[in-house]
């Protein structure tokens, strides 16, 4: 665990297990525990979840070649074939293109074996996208970059590459969505309330924009299976509803809460699907709109219903 | 395959600023009481003519996003007047791929900033009650358009074009040549350059829906594209376009598939990385 002041010794990042590692100056790698804590209704990792290890990977991978430069995310999206079982997942990203005003990163999911080491070992780690596992899905990201300030964060470009790290190992003793503390206000509007603690904060002290796309999957989940409850007829063979992509646009921080999350557009359809558009809200801020995200629903097929 | 990107054999005479909206016969208009401090709003129709449908019997989603980026690109450039704007990236989930038509889209810019514009724009189906089709979040890039006119009369409305007499399907009408597999390629054809010289935005769309729909598409299944993601990375000026396509997993009746497109004729440099859910229909 690096000596830094984030995360706190309370935070997110530590509960989940993520291990770093960055093999280049334009690319990075990060790995969470598949564990129930973090599972969504099909037994994969929730996408929401994802989104924190997309943002973290593809932080780490952007990181030197913004110098002096830092960043902040504009947009994330993850989109997955098929559920992000484990037993660990790895989101590998790499540099895309670094402009004058943003950095794009692509970042593609993998289920693989098990961490690479305590501490992870670069050097042993397989490297590029033909290394070890199995592609569940992709990722995309999208960086502002903020003009270097005196004071200001920044990793120099040339500064300990290869390097890895730990946050600590998964520390969660109960479901993800206990621990971020997320209320149902009303479920068919996707209403829900997040309170925004250290344990969700990002380097800046506003909410973490993994965290945020988590609350999302959320809000377009409740939303989306409210809406299908009386859609989907007395034969149909589905059961709950799991997220499998969202397209996430981060408008302004979310600096004082709580978060608040409403869905005003839902698409449901027959087969216990849909889509959703997640409006987050800052409601301590006078309800300035934070972030708008796109979410796609589908239903899983309950055990034994299969051929 | 060798193209020279000013073909003779092309109309010279080609409005960069209206043909794609005039092919798709995209009719535009912003609301009269938001012209005073730019626009927040704007809505659209695009009418659905036979030769538009796609695979899933309504407008593909590669030409959805066309006409969704051709509303919302006017929106985001009157926004910062006198600067304009080009889309960097478009998100989109798509519901509904049969429509009746036409189709309505309804804009808000979210965010206005220095540097860019975002902007979330919905599709409704208006020939069935206007039942919502997709939702979409656009992010533009602001530009100082250099000496380029963009004078436009307040409150901006286009009406509904005439249809064209060109009844090309939308894969022919962006010159994406036929075949199979994972490559798929688009002839650079001078008509198809937008009003920078670059190639169109819309073209790049349809090229990664058509690419994600071959490689997911086995003897005897028909795809359409669904969900997608495309980030503009650079222009496209020489050509040919390839876009590279690979499934990247499966799931009942659904595929996500990666599409790099690249420029060949510019040291294969990569212009856009798509991600599409492709699903049987």
């Amino acid at each position: 665990v690096p000596a830094t002041a984030y995360p706190p010794p309370d935070h997110i990042l530590r509960d989940l297990g993520i291990r770093v590692e960055v093999p280049s100056a334009t690319t990075a790698r990060a790995r969470i525990p598949a564990t129930d804590h973090v599972a969504g209704a099909d037994g994969g990792v929730r996408v929401g979840v994802l989104a924190v290890l997309v943002d973290l990977a593809a932080g780490a991978a952007a990181v030197r070649s913004l110098h002096p430069d830092w960043m902040a995310t504009a947009d994330l999206t993850v989109q997955l074939a098929r559920p992000a079982s484990g037993p660990w997942v790895e989101a590998r990203a790499a540099v895309l293109r670094r402009g004058r005003t943003t950095l794009v990163a692509e970042i593609g999911i993998f289920d693989v074996d098990g961490p690479t080491g305590d501490p992870p070992d670069v050097a042993a780690a397989p490297a590029g996208p033909e290394s070890a596992g199995e592609q569940v899905g992709i990722g995309t990201l999208t960086m502002a970059v903020l003009p270097a300030r005196p004071g200001g964060m920044r990793v120099p470009p040339d500064r300990d590459v290869p390097v890895g790290w730990s946050f600590g190992d998964a520390g969660l003793t109960r479901p993800l969505v206990d621990a971020i503390d997320v209320r149902v206000l009303d479920p068919k509007a996707g209403r829900l309330s997040m309170p925004l603690v250290p344990y969700v904060h990002n380097s800046f002290g506003a909410a973490q924009g993994g965290v945020m796309a988590l609350l999302a999957e959320l809000s377009g989940l409740t939303a989306v299976e409210s809406a299908t409850a009386g859609l989907v007829g007395p034969d149909a063979v589905t059961g709950p509803a799991v997220a499998r992509g969202l397209q996430v646009a981060y408008l302004a921080l979310g600096r004082v809460g709580p978060v608040t999350a409403r869905a005003p557009l839902v698409i449901a359809t027959p087969d216990g699907g849909g889509r959703a558009v997640v409006e987050l809200a800052d409601e301590g801020a006078g309800d300035r709109l934070t972030t708008v995200v796109n979410v796609d629903v589908a239903a899983t097929v309950p055990a034994g219903a299969l051929p | 395959v060798t193209v020279d990107p000013l073909d003779p054999l092309e109309p010279p005479a080609v409005d960069r600023r209206r043909h794609v909206a005039d092919y798709f016969r995209i009719e535009r208009w912003e609301p009269p009481d938001e012209t005073a401090t730019g626009p927040l709003t704007m809505e659209g129709r695009t009418p659905i003519d036979p030769h538009h449908r796609g695979p899933g019997g309504g407008l593909r989603t590669g030409a959805l996003l066309t006409v969704v980026d051709t509303l919302g690109g006017l929106m985001s450039g009157l926004a910062v007047q006198p600067g304009w704007t080009v889309t960097t990236s478009m998100m989109a989930t798509v519901a509904e791929l049969s429509h009746r038509g036409p189709l309505r889209v309804t804009g808000r810019v979210l965010r206005q900033g220095r540097n860019s514009v975002v902007s979330a724009l919905q599709v409704v189906d208006e020939g069935m009650g206007d039942r919502p089709v997709a939702a979409t979040t656009m992010t533009c890039a602001v530009l100082d358009p250099a000496g380029m006119a963009l004078d436009f009369e307040r409150p901006l409305v286009f009406p509904m074009p005439p249809p064209t007499g060109d009844e090309r399907t939308v894969e022919d009408f962006f010159c994406i040549e036929p075949g199979e597999g994972p490559v798929t390629r688009l002839r650079l054809e001078d008509r198809l350059r937008n009003p920078w010289g670059i190639l169109h935005g819309g073209a790049l769309a349809v090229l990664a829906d058509e690419a994600a729909c071959r490689v997911a598409s086995p003897a005897g299944r028909t795809v359409a594209a669904a969900d997608t993601v495309l980030h503009y990375l650079h222009p496209a000026r020489t050509g040919p376009v390839e876009a590279r396509a690979t499934e990247i997993g499966r799931d009942g009746g659904r595929s996500l598939v990666r599409v790099g497109v690249h420029d060949a004729g510019a040291d294969d440099r990569l212009v856009m990385l798509a991600s599409v859910s492709v699903v049987a229909v």
